[in-house]
């Protein structure tokens, strides 16, 4: 049952993200990462987490999508041109090679997952890691106030 | 029965996805995008063996967490900075930017 879950959520995964990366339309780029992080959400539910589910759903699978989808509108970039052969035979090479660093081994080990609850997550964030949750905050609000400046039409 | 190595091999193929589209894509949005992949294959990686190794503890998922905060901060200066490179060089492709002429 959770194996039959797992191959679905992760064939569709690598088949949008797959999209995502060659496609040749822009919009169709940016919706096909939003179905990607969407089920990598769902990927998030399989591991016991449902914080992390909502969270990815939100921010991941939701804001970013509608942000990327308004800098493509902006931006005026309907299409993204295909690569040159240097960049194909490249890509190519950094993605055998990121297979060969990062491959798991399927079937290795038992199959035990320990479920974490949203509330231990969030105990667990204001206490042990407060500080890198404090830094977060600062560093999302420079972040805003730094692509507001960014983005601000010059004077004049 | 599924396994930590389904997980991280799913992971590392998003990773190759995602380096093949950083490399490939002459849009610097698309990059943008391709990045986000990298940052997502990631994220899973440290919330399942967060899931399937550590009975106890957090860690790995209080990582994820920071991760997509890490990544919604990039991307907004990100997006910000192609803005800009619209407006001074009216596309946002890598020839655009080809020469650093001011």
């Amino acid at each position: 049952m959770s194996l039959t879950a797992f191959y679905a959520l992760a064939a569709f995964v690598l088949v949008f993200a797959i999209l995502a990366v060659t496609t040749a339309s822009m919009v169709r780029a940016a919706l096909s990462l939003a179905i990607t992080f969407f089920l990598i959400a769902g990927l998030y539910l399989l591991l016991g987490s449902p914080a992390l589910a909502a969270i990815q759903f939100m921010v991941n699978a939701s804001a970013i999508p509608i942000m990327t989808l308004f800098i493509i509108m902006m931006t005026q970039s309907r299409t993204s041109a295909g690569p040159r052969s240097w960049q194909i035979a490249a890509g190519l090479l950094a993605a055998a090679a990121a297979l060969v660093f990062f491959k798991g081994n399927v079937g290795h080990g038992d199959g035990q997952i320990t479920p974490v609850s949203p509330e231990t997550l969030g105990v667990n964030l204001l206490q042990a890691a407060l500080l890198p949750f404090e830094v977060a905050s600062v560093l999302l609000l420079l972040a805003m106030v730094g692509a507001i400046v960014l983005a601000r039409r010059r004077a004049g | 029965m599924v396994t930590l190595g389904h997980f991280l091999l799913l992971s590392g193929l998003l990773m190759a996805i995602g380096l093949y589209g950083v490399l490939t894509r002459r849009n610097l949005i698309a990059v943008l995008m391709s990045v986000e992949i990298l940052l997502n294959a990631a994220a899973l990686a440290f919330a399942s063996v967060a899931a399937f190794r550590d009975p106890s503890l957090f860690a790995g998922q209080v990582f994820a967490l920071f991760i997509i905060v890490v990544a919604a901060a990039e991307l907004s200066i990100g997006f910000a900075i192609l803005l800009n490179v619209y407006r001074t060089h009216g596309a946002v492709t890598d020839d655009a930017i080809g020469e650093m002429r001011g």
